[in-house]
């Protein structure tokens, strides 16, 4: 039987519970890139962002009844359980050694430019992106899911409040000193980038 | 607003739908009068392009394909488990549930056969036939032939006596109490065509004779209400 695009994802969830691949597809397909972009932006490696959205993937196959369609969207309590698979992640970092390739300023290369018009653009594209990238990813973590919630996946206060389990106040603190370790660390890289990844 | 409360609320102020029009306009001023905000949003401006920029090089990323395989291939195993498991169970039940109709149906069938069966025997004894009149307490003393004939009588529902009398057809005559039998226990007997070997009236306590043992003989039985014989006779 063939699933309307439109079907809500509870209905879709309890079918899936009951077996139906196609259903369990379809809420994979809708909700899978922004748990991956999430992932991706908050550890800033593509082997981790493709393991966390899998292992949130399998938590909902495994035990679909921890989601309650009267508490809020599934999109939501995916991205509960994506955070709480990030912050593991993120806690045992430093007891893992990356195996992605290293760049000289011993960022990684998880992100890939689309846009690559000449070489010399592309490069320099490349290099601001990986300073970028770099200042997001050395941010404190409550901070850094404050600026990846706000600024990059541009979602409300409210709704990144709801995201982080914290008051919408919190959310603004965390965001306003984020922006300010954010500002300093680009800037930094921004006058001397050789000089201040040296430093680092 | 001063520059603390710019720093903390103004420079996200626009996007920031917590905040009421008035504190917007109020940073929005601020901004316009103090140099040194005017600046702290001129940077954090500049750096928002750059995390716009780096959030549409990572706005098309998605999961890798092999992970939806992986995931279908995993719904796959954990359903079909769970499919198998559910199947067993209800296979099993089924069985059970079969097992237990096939044994309620034998037995039934067994107890209906068995009394067909006996129905049956009663009815095919072309000796036994219905008779009201014939009176069970008329059999003689030991020894003497059987001028009565045995009975089995039916109490009805409402307490009156319904005399159903099985009688063979030469009921008066040719009976001979077994050793040991009771005249007063062939109130209610009854009487039963048989075919056994001659020899076997010897287990009943009558002369046999030794040489013709072996043959097979029809015998009148006069069985009471205790099940056990009390005479027996042998048809012409």
């Amino acid at each position: 039987m063939r699933i309307a695009e439109q079907e809500r994802d509870d209905v879709l969830l309890r079918r899936a519970a009951k077996g139906d691949e196609e259903a369990f597809t379809l809420i994979y397909r809708r909700h899978q890139a922004a748990m991956y972009r999430f992932a991706l932006r908050m550890t800033g490696n593509t082997w981790a962002a493709e393991e966390i959205v899998q292992d949130v993937f399998m938590t909902l196959m495994r035990d679909p009844k921890k989601y309650d369609a009267t508490r809020g969207a599934l999109g939501a309590f995916l991205y509960g359980v994506a955070r709480n698979r990030v912050m593991k992640h993120l806690e045992r970092l430093p007891r893992e050694i990356s195996l992605e390739e290293k760049n000289e300023d011993g960022t990684g290369s998880g992100i890939v430019l689309q846009d690559a018009s000449t070489p010399a653009i592309w490069a320099e594209k490349r290099e601001r992106m990986q300073q970028v990238r770099a200042a997001v990813l050395e941010l404190p973590v409550e901070f850094r899911e404050a600026v990846v919630l706000c600024e990059l996946e541009e979602m409300s206060y409210e709704e990144a409040a709801q995201m982080a389990g914290c008051p919408i106040g919190t959310i603004r603190s965390r965001l306003h000193r984020g922006r300010a370790l954010l500002m300093a660390k680009l800037e930094m890289l921004r006058g001397v980038p050789r000089r201040a990844t040296a430093a680092r | 607003m001063t520059c603390e409360e710019f720093e903390a609320i103004g420079l996200g102020a626009e996007r920031d739908e917590s905040l009421s029009e008035v504190e917007r306009v109020a940073a929005r001023e601020h901004a316009s009068t103090c140099s040194r905000c005017a600046a702290l949003q001129d940077s954090w401006d500049a750096a928002g392009v750059e995390l716009r920029a780096f959030a549409e090089d990572t706005a098309m990323a998605e999961t890798p394909a092999r992970v939806e395989m992986r995931l279908r291939q995993e719904f796959r195993t954990q359903h079909v488990t769970l499919k198998v498991r559910r199947t067993a169970v209800i296979a099993a039940w089924a069985l059970a549930a079969a097992a237990v109709f096939a044994g309620a149906v034998s037995w039934v069938s067994w107890r209906r056969g068995g009394q067909r069966e006996t129905a049956k025997q009663l009815k095919s004894a072309p000796s036994v036939t219905n008779s009201a009149e014939n009176n069970a307490g008329s059999v003689p003393n030991t020894g003497a032939p059987v001028q009565g004939a045995g009975a089995v009588q039916q109490r009805g529902p409402a307490g009156a006596a319904v005399s159903q009398t099985l009688v063979a057809e030469n009921e008066l005559s040719g009976f001979t109490f077994l050793p040991g039998a009771l005249v007063t226990d062939t109130d209610e007997a009854a009487i039963l065509r048989v075919r056994l070997q001659r020899g076997a009236l010897g287990a009943l306590g009558l002369p046999v004779n030794e040489e013709r043992a072996g043959e097979w003989i029809q015998v009148d039985l006069l069985v009471g209400d205790d099940g056990l014989p009390q005479a027996v006779r042998l048809p012409q």
